[in-house]
C-alpha cells in the first residue's frame, strides 16, 4: 500500500487541479483578510465560503481522479497486489494532498492573520470535511462506471447537504413549530457533514447569528467544548462509513 | 505441461453473457491467438484470467493453482494491454521504479533489455503525460516482459506500435515460448497471428468455437491463409 501511496502522491503534488486547488484556496482567505480589517468578521466570511466551496472542489477533484486513473487502476490490480492495498494507497495518497492544499493554502493565511483555537477548529473542520467528500467522490465513482453519471451524483450530493438540507430542516421546523424538536435536530445535523462542520466552528466564534438552528441547538444541549468535539466526531464517522463502502465495493468490482 | 487451466468459465454482465462456458487448456511453450469478433469475449476472458473480473462460473487454474482472492499467482503473469494510461506527471523512470516496487523485484532481476532495444533509454525522465500512443505502448511492453513473466498476456499489441518496435514484441514474445512460457495474444491481424501463433482459439458470442493448431485449421478447410480459412470453419464447424 505505501508503495501505491508514495507514488500516487508524486503525481497528485504536479497535478494541475490539486494545484489550481491550493492556489484558489489561498487567494480568497488572503483575498478576505486583506478586504475586512476585522479579524473575526474575515473569520466568519472565510467560514462561509470554505464550507461551500471545499466539499464541492473535493467530490469533484475526487470523482474526476478515480475516473481518470482507470486503466492505471487496472495496470494495478494484475500485479501480485490486493486491491486493498491499491484502493488503500489512493484513497490514502488523495487525502494527503487535500491534507498539505489546505495547510497551505488555508493554514498559513490564519496562522498569519488569525491565529488561535478557533482558526485552528476551523483548519481541522475543513480538512475532516475535504476528506468526507474524498471518501464519498471515491466510492461515487465506483459505484458509477460511467463518468458523466458519477460526477452528476456527486454535484446532486453536494447541492443536497448546501442546499436541500437547509430547506428540508427548515420545513421540518415549521411542520413542528409548536413542539420541541430540538433532540430531534441532534440527529439530523449528524446527517449533514457540512453543518457538523459548521456547528463545529461556530459554537466557538459565540454569535448565535451565525450558529443556525442546528447550531444553537447543539451549544444549548452539549455546551460549546463538547459541541465541538461531537460534532468532529461524527465528521469522522462520516468518512469511515464511505471508506469502508468504497473497500467493500472495490474488492468485487470488475474492472 | 498444462500451465493455465479454464474449466467451464463464463462471465455474466446483468443479463448479458460475455462468456459462456469456457473449457481450455494453454501449455507451456505455445503461443495461443485469441480471436474473434468485436464483442465476442476476447477481453473478458482475458480479465478473467488477470484476475480483473470475477467469473460467474468455472475456475481457472494458474500453474496447478485455482485462482482466488490471492494476488499471488499474479507474479507469473506479464499483461501488455491496449490502452495505456499512466499517472500523467510521472516520468517513464519513477513508473519503472514504481512497478518494480510493487512486483517486488530487485533492480538485478528485471528485465530491462526492451528499454534499450525500444529506444526507451533515453526518455527516462520524460513525462508519461507527453508521451505518444506508441510510446506509452512500449512502456507497457517493457512493463510486460520487465519481471521475466513464465505466462505472458498481450491484448492487441502491435496497436499503435511502428513496425519495427511490433516485430520487436513479437520477437519477445516468441522467445519467451521458446524459454517455456505460455503466451496469449488477443489481435485483429491475420497475417500477425499466422507468423506466431501454435493454435488458434477462436471465440463468438463468448463461446470458444474452437481451440487448435493453426496447422489443423488451414489443413482442414484446405485453405493456405487464415483470413480464408476462418469463414469456411464457421460455416462447417469442427
Amino acid at each position: 500500500m505505501g508503495k501505491v501511496l508514495y507514488y500516487t502522491l508524486v503525481d497528485l503534488a504536479r497535478n494541475r487541479s490539486v494545484v489550481a486547488f491550493t492556489a484558489l484556496i489561498l487567494a480568497v482567505a488572503e483575498g478576505l483578510f486583506l478586504v475586512e480589517a476585522d479579524p473575526v468578521k474575515a473569520l466568519l466570511s472565510l467560514v462561509q465560503v470554505m464550507l461551500a466551496l471545499v466539499p464541492l472542489v473535493s467530490l469533484i477533484l475526487t470523482v474526476v481522479h478515480t475516473y481518470d486513473t482507470h486503466e492505471f487502476t487496472q495496470l494495478l490490480a494484475v500485479q501480485p497486489i490486493g486491491r486493498r492495498a491499491i484502493l488503500g494507497g489512493r484513497i490514502g495518497a488523495m487525502a494527503l494532498a487535500l491534507l498539505v492544499a489546505l495547510l497551505f493554502g488555508l493554514g498559513l493565511p490564519l496562522t498569519v492573520h488569525a491565529p488561535g483555537s478557533t482558526s485552528m477548529v476551523l483548519l481541522v473542520a475543513v480538512v475532516l470535511l475535504a476528506w468526507v467528500h474524498a471518501a464519498l467522490g471515491t466510492l461515487i465513482a465506483l459505484v458509477h462506471r460511467d463518468k458523466a453519471r458519477g460526477v452528476g451524483v456527486a454535484l446532486v450530493a453536494w447541492a443536497g447537504f448546501v442546499l436541500l438540507y437547509d430547506a428540508l430542516l427548515m420545513a421540518l421546523l415549521f411542520a413542528f413549530s409548536d413542539r420541541p424538536i430540538e433532540p430531534l435536530v441532534l440527529p439530523i445535523a449528524a446527517l449533514n457533514p457540512i453543518d457538523l462542520a459548521r456547528i463545529a466552528i461556530m459554537i466557538r466564534v459565540d454569535l448565535a447569528a451565525m450558529m443556525g438552528y442546528s447550531g444553537a441547538v447543539y451549544q444549548q444541549m452539549l455546551g460549546s467544548g463538547p459541541g465541538t468535539a461531537v460534532a468532529l466526531g461524527l465528521m469522522i464517522a462520516w468518512i469511515a462509513w464511505p471508506t469502508l463502502m468504497a473497500f467493500r465495493v472495490f474488492r468485487r468490482k470488475d474492472l | 505441461m498444462d500451465s493455465v487451466v479454464f474449466s467451464g468459465v463464463g462471465k455474466r454482465y446483468r443479463s448479458l453473457w460475455a462468456l459462456r462456458d469456457v473449457h481450455a487448456t494453454f501449455r507451456r511453450g505455445e503461443v495461443v491467438m485469441v480471436i474473434g469478433p468485436n464483442g465476442s469475449g476476447k477481453t473478458t476472458l482475458i480479465k478473467c484470467l488477470l484476475g480483473l473480473v470475477r467469473p460467474t462460473t468455472g475456475s481457472i487454474r494458474v500453474e496447478g493453482q485455482v485462482i482466488g482472492p490471492d494476488p499471488g499467482y499474479r507474479r507469473s503473469i506479464g499483461y501488455m494491454p491496449q490502452i495505456s494510461q499512466f499517472p500523467p506527471s510521472l516520468t517513464i523512470g519513477q513508473l519503472l521504479d514504481m512497478m518494480r516496487d510493487v512486483r517486488g523485484l530487485s533492480p538485478a532481476s528485471a528485465d530491462d533489455g526492451l528499454v534499450e532495444e525500444l529506444g526507451l533509454a533515453a526518455q527516462l525522465d520524460k513525462r508519461l503525460g507527453a508521451l505518444s500512443g506508441g510510446t506509452r505502448q512500449k512502456v507497457s511492453a517493457v512493463l510486460a516482459f520487465r519481471s521475466r513473466p513464465r505466462i505472458l498476456v498481450m491484448d492487441e499489441p502491435t496497436a499503435g506500435l511502428d513496425p519495427v518496435s511490433a516485430r520487436t514484441v513479437l520477437d519477445r514474445a516468441a522467445a519467451l515460448r521458446s524459454d517455456g512460457g505460455t503466451v496469449l495474444i488477443t489481435s485483429h491481424l491475420m497475417e500477425e497471428v499466422e507468423a506466431l501463433a501454435d493454435r488458434i482459439a477462436y471465440l463468438q458470442e463468448g463461446h470458444l468455437r474452437f481451440l487448435l493448431p493453426l496447422s489443423d485449421v488451414l489443413r482442414r478447410t484446405g485453405a493456405d491463409r487464415l483470413a480464408l480459412a476462418l469463414p469456411k470453419l464457421l460455416a462447417d464447424p469442427v
